[in-house]
């Protein structure tokens, strides 16, 4: 492999490991602080996709598409959590694990009927295409880069938040104690319903910035739900942190993989979260 | 209309099959202490979360400020005025102990704030040379001491003690013990569950003893004393 080569999968990697990220961190975020494991994570970044699709089709502004995405997200995450997520608190993961597929079926039958089960694509926005030369041959799709930053920049935001507004306090102190913040007077239910939402609102802008790279079908929310699973076990469950080193391992070497030993370049991630389970059965960064 | 700040009436509460309180009550006037004492196991501390709706007993009557708290859940009734330091101080792992300070502080319910970082800060000095340390790194006497900060500065008019004074060092429990008095004479009712009977009967007005989940003996400090070698018999192992 020579430079040029290794250079460009290095930042495919990254940027892929960066995406992941930001869907994960919702599934990580929801499980911590909620104690909510839900299989559905991955419908949103499939909703996420087709809705840009959808909002592309009529808009022709990707914008545009993106911001009202994110919007109709956030208060679908917050009809799902008022509903139905509501009533799992006080049940075992196993109910959560039943209920949550069965909104991946009806997620999955909804898309479906709404939008067919052919391959759809989206255009990338005319300000972010084209490519940027890094070295004298090499050269890198702008869309790619500002995929990247902008996953960095929401990373930051959520560091920003979690450490450092009153909102995170009182989300890390329910993640440590939830029946003491409620004897301190918070509304505890109100604070998961905005740590639900703001997961779900995360997998389905993770759905949008992806739409115009991948190509939007049946299936992409249980793919990359599998791919977050792996990110969160070897982060360890919970740990934002965890989830942002994980998506990042778990991105390089998966793209690595698949250009280095391409046949068996699918197994690989899951035999690297097999030795990382090895050495920390609880994850990179466990509480 | 009653004048309590607190009443408790005919509290039955369960966990699971096992009947912990068998109609326990419990009154607290403006400005009084009042002690709940029993032996381990007695029902103290299921009393409390009883009372805050932590726990949700089978029956019974809980009221603060004349008005009914029973259909309230607990978040709303400590907004009306009550503030818990609960049994083993309830600290937060990942917060350090200025955000344990920062996520409590809130104005009264009627928008009054006594108490406020600065004030908590003088009152125990010691936190001041500790704030970017987590909460679980303080020793225990500095933990209670966070734990009572935090209650504070939801400016309650009722603060509730687990065992405040538990497994601290005699000097430390002084201290607390002092803090506990202060705020007393600031004009907070207390409800304090602890062992030590010496410093409770001069402390508090009312005194309540639970055997079993049933009070044994109810009565102010002059009836405590006239039935001082009964109560013991309840307290003594
Ligand atoms: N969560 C629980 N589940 C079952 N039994 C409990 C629970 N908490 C307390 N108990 C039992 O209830 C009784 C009263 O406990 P508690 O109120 O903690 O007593 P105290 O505070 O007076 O020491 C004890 O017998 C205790 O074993
Ligand atoms: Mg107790």
């Amino acid at each position: 492999m020579d430079l040029a080569i290794f250079l460009v999968q290095l930042l495919n990697g990254l940027q892929y490991g960066l995406l992941l990220f930001l869907i994960a961190s919702g599934l990580t975020l929801v499980f911590g602080v909620m104690g909510i494991l839900n299989l559905a994570h991955g419908s949103m970044y499939m909703v996420g996709a087709y809705l840009a699709w959808y909002f592309f089709q009529g808009t022709e502004s990707f914008l545009f598409s993106a911001v009202i995405s994110a919007v109709i997200a956030l208060m679908l995450g917050v009809l799902i959590e008022r509903t139905l997520i509501c009533r799992m608190y006080k049940r075992n993961h196993l109910d959560q694990v039943l209920l949550t597929i069965g909104m991946i079926f009806v997620f999955n039958a909804l898309q479906s009927l709404l939008w067919g089960n052919d391959p759809l694509g989206v255009d990338v926005p005319d300000a972010l295409s084209g490519s940027l030369h890094l070295t004298g041959v090499v050269e890198y799709p702008v869309y790619r880069i500002f995929v990247a930053l902008f996953c960095v920049a929401i990373a930051a935001a959520l560091y920003f938040v979690i450490n450092r507004t009153r909102l995170g306090m009182l989300i890390r102190a329910g993640e440590s104690n939830r029946e003491m913040v409620e004897c301190l007077g918070v509304d505890i239910s109100r604070l998961y319903t905005i740590v639900f939402g703001a997961g779900v609102m995360l997998a389905t802008i993770a759905g949008v910035v992806a739409a115009p790279m991948a190509s939007i079908v049946p299936g992409m929310g249980e793919h990359v739900l599998i791919s977050c699973f792996v990110v969160v076990v070897i982060g360890g469950m919970g740990s934002i942190k965890g989830a942002l080193v994980g998506a990042l391992l778990v991105g390089v070497v998966d793209t690595f993989a698949s250009v280095v030993v391409p046949d068996v370049a699918s197994m690989i991630v899951y035999i690297l979260m097999a030795v990382i389970l090895l050495i920390k059965p609880q994850g990179l960064f466990s509480n | 209309m009653s004048t309590h700040l607190l009443e408790v009436r005919g509290l039955h509460t369960l966990y699971g099959a096992s009947h912990i309180l068998h109609g326990v009550d419990l009154c607290i006037e403006p400005g009084q202490a009042v002690s709940l004492m029993g032996r381990n196991g007695m029902g103290k501390t299921t009393t409390l979360k009883s009372l805050l709706g932590v726990v949700t007993p089978r029956s019974g009557e809980v009221s603060f400020k004349g008005q009914r708290l029973d259909a309230l859940p607990t978040w709303q009734r400590m907004r009306r005025g009550i503030a818990y330091v609960p049994e083993g101080r309830g600290m937060f792992h990942n917060l350090t102990v200025r955000e344990h300070l920062q996520m409590a502080n809130r104005p009264n319910d009627r928008g009054e704030t006594q108490w406020d970082y600065d004030r908590v800060l003088a009152l125990f000095p010691r936190l001041g040379e500790r704030l970017d340390n987590l909460g679980t790194q303080l020793s225990g006497g500095e933990q209670q001491m966070l734990a009572i900060g935090r209650a504070l500065l939801t400016n309650p008019d009722l603060l509730i003690l687990d065992e405040a004074t538990e497994g601290l060092a005699p000097l430390i429990r002084k201290e607390i013990w002092d803090v506990i008095r202060l705020i007393k004479q600031s004009g907070i009712s207390t409800l304090i569950v602890d062992k030590n009977i010496q410093v409770l009967k001069t402390l508090c007005d009312q005194h309540v003893v639970l055997v079993k989940g049933r009070v044994a003996f109810s009565g102010n400090s002059q009836q405590l004393l006239e039935n001082m070698s009964e109560v013991e018999s309840y307290l003594s192992v």
